[in-house]
């Protein structure tokens, strides 16, 4: 076997153990009580929830990310960067026959996606709330991630970079049920008690009311 | 210990404690609950949306760092990795210093207003997450004095100031002899027990006690508006501290109290005083925390005036407000009620000149007086201080009177007013509403005053 069949088996175990851990996350979450809420309705609770996953999330729509809108913008470019990377994980076997422009267009954003990747852990040093808050797993989390996603940078320009790749896809799959970069599956559970909420008591993505000016 | 409050041994932590608060936790731990302790990535931006932060911007004061507290023991608890290497990802035991941490952190230094909630960009909910140690350091006595307190005289009592159904009756009684006198209209009502009257209406028991011209305003929107009111004697404290405390088995008694008195009238809503959390309660949790949906609909008074406005049910006359007025938003009627609209919709009608304060609404500062925090002596300072953000967005208005909906906050509003002097009156929204209507002239009056002219 040669490098790129021995690498892609750890990549493949790596992402297996992956998805094993995160269906045991999911199984843990969805074995944990859900009570309907009682009271009411005073919004509509579809377009609370629609809100939170779509307008909810525009860089405008919080006062936090408004404030913090480089870190909120950082962190975008990061995620887009680590989806991208995924997807160049996925396309790997095929590279030499992707078109050109596609290429670039993938080096262009896991090369933005890792330098905003590796620029939050000077951010998470520098800023004093954040270095507080920080632990040994979140410096790991977004170095772990920011290397993915550079190293997916580097396939794309040197395709013999593809086996350590492959080595650092492993590594992260199993990181991440373990880590903090296990919060990607409890977000769209986070989202929806949000969305679900908020909507239901009229607070959040309603349209005008009979007494708005 | 951190604080030398809570030197007392009721605050030390024994292992039957520690047994009890960790089943609380496995107990209240659902999905909501479990999903906001996982999501968190730490990243900070909710700390310029908490007013404490905001008056004082220092680590402990971002929301993200209360709630890691109770992270910390969930992770040593639940998960694997803070099993194997707690240092790794930040979980800690349930002991003696992590108690006192969580004492300070969801007690002294949150209201439970939810603003970081609003502001989180995960969804973390914090408000439940502080609730929740709450809830665990009641079920092991270590509330604060105060509201504990409070919660126990509510139980006891029927209501947080155990005033007796005398002295309820006769403040009642005399506000509405007050108000006839003053309307020269003898045909005003405050009816008690009214058997299958549309609304029934609750007090706050500080308007009993401190603010019984509150009574009156309420009895003159009524009455205006030719509402089928009543009180009820069996029933009638709007506030329910358990909200506060976390303890839901207090709550849902408080709040069942209430019900039954609905109930047995035989009305069709029941109508919270401008009270808050009041309000949250009895609107927003207590069907959850009894278990069954009420037969009844419950509305704040702030919608109820709003509504007769709308419906042209009272004669108003802004001018006779005519200082400047700004509002405070409480926190559980706009962030946690979605009662925005109403409260301006009401000002436009009955005062000249009304500014808003920036940001208002749903992402307005809590004032600091809510979560309980007025009835925790030991926190007074710290509320104080946290009052600041609220100070200098009222300074900014150039309003000389702040209107609000809530009792905790009319309270905190008047602290805060003393403490950095602003010069300021803070009124309640039925105030000024009771001061703009045009009372009709009563025909007898009508007649008296012909009479006299010929």
């Amino acid at each position: 076997m040669d490098s790129i069949a021995i690498t892609r088996i750890i990549a493949i175990v790596g992402l297996a153990l992956c998805l094993l851990g995160i269906l045991l996350r999911l199984k843990t979450i969805m074995n944990r009580p859900f009570k309907k809420d009682l009271s009411r309705e005073r919004g509509l609770t579809g377009r609370g929830l629609l809100f939170a996953f779509t307008l909810g999330m525009a860089p405008w729509e919080k006062e936090s990310t408004r404030i913090h809108w480089i870190s909120y913008m950082r962190g975008i470019f990061f995620h887009v960067g680590i989806f991208t990377a995924f997807g160049v994980l996925l396309v790997s076997p095929w590279l030499e026959i992707l078109p050109n422009w596609l290429i670039w267009l993938g080096v262009v954003i896991t090369g933005f996606g890792a330098l905003f990747g590796f620029a939050g852990i000077f951010m998470r040093l520098s800023g004093p709330n954040e270095r507080v808050l920080s632990v040994p797993d979140d410096y790991v989390s977004v170095f772990l991630s920011s290397f993915f996603i550079a190293l997916g940078f580097a396939t794309l320009l040197w395709p013999s970079a593809l086996p350590v790749f492959y080595v650092v896809t492993g590594i992260v799959g199993v990181y991440i049920p373990l880590g903090k970069i296990r919060h990607c599956v409890y977000f769209f559970f986070s989202k929806f008690f949000f969305g679900k909420g908020f909507g239901h008591r009229g607070v959040i993505g309603q349209s005008k009311g009979k007494y708005a000016e | 210990m951190t604080n030398e409050k809570f030197t007392d041994k009721r605050f030390n932590l024994t292992d039957e404690k520690k047994s009890l608060a960790i089943d609380v936790l496995r107990q209240r731990l659902n999905r909501q609950l479990e999903a906001s302790l996982e999501v968190c990535v730490r990243c900070g931006v909710c700390a310029d949306s908490c007013h404490y932060y905001v008056s004082n911007p220092k680590p402990e004061h971002v929301p993200a760092y209360r709630a890691e507290q109770l992270r910390k023991v969930y992770r040593k608890l639940f998960d694997p990795v803070g099993k194997a290497a707690p240092g790794w990802v930040g979980a800690a035991e349930l002991d003696q210093e992590m108690v006192d941490e969580l004492i300070m952190t969801a007690f002294g230094s949150c209201t439970m207003c939810g603003r970081c909630v609003i502001n989180c960009p995960m969804g973390v909910d914090t408000r439940h997450i502080v609730r929740t140690a709450r809830a665990m350091l009641t079920a092991i006595d270590m509330t604060p004095g105060g509201l504990k307190a409070t919660v126990n005289v509510h139980l006891e009592k029927g209501n947080n100031m155990g005033v007796n159904e005398e002295d309820y009756v006769e403040t009642v009684e005399w506000m509405l002899e007050e108000l006839q006198a003053e309307l020269g209209d003898p045909s005003i009502t405050i009816p008690f027990n009214k058997k299958n009257a549309r609304v029934v209406y609750t007090f706050n028991p500080r308007e009993i006690k401190y603010f019984p011209y509150l009574i009156q305003a309420a009895a003159k929107i009524f009455n205006a508006a030719g509402e089928d009111w009543t009180l009820s004697t069996e029933s009638w404290d709007a506030t329910n501290y358990g909200l506060f405390s976390g303890d839901d088995a207090a709550a849902a008694q408080m709040a069942s109290n209430l019900e039954g008195a609905v109930n047995h009238l035989g009305a069709e809503t029941l109508v919270m005083a401008e009270c808050g959390h009041g309000y949250r309660s009895q609107r927003w949790e207590a069907e959850n925390w009894i278990g069954h949906s009420y037969p009844f609909e419950v509305i704040s008074f702030v919608e109820l005036q709003a509504q007769y406005i709308k419906e042209g049910r009272l004669k108003l006359d802004p001018t006779r407000n005519q200082k400047r007025v700004t509002f405070h938003d409480p926190c559980n009627q706009a962030r946690n009620g979605g009662i925005v609209d109403e409260p301006r919709y009401i000002l436009r009608n009955v005062v000249t000149d009304f500014v808003e304060m920036t940001p208002h609404g749903v992402e307005n500062y809590c004032c600091g007086g809510g979560g309980g925090m007025l009835s925790m002596t030991e926190f007074s300072n710290a509320r104080k201080e946290a009052g600041k953000a609220k100070a200098d967005q009222i300074s900014a208005t150039g309003a000389e009177i702040v209107a609000t909906s809530c009792h905790n906050c009319l309270d905190q509003l008047d602290e805060i007013k003393r403490h950095y002097k602003l010069k300021v009156k803070i009124q309640n929204l039925s105030e000024l509403v009771a001061n703009a209507i045009v009372w009709p002239t009563p025909p007898e009056a009508e007649e008296e005053k012909t009479e006299e002219k010929e």
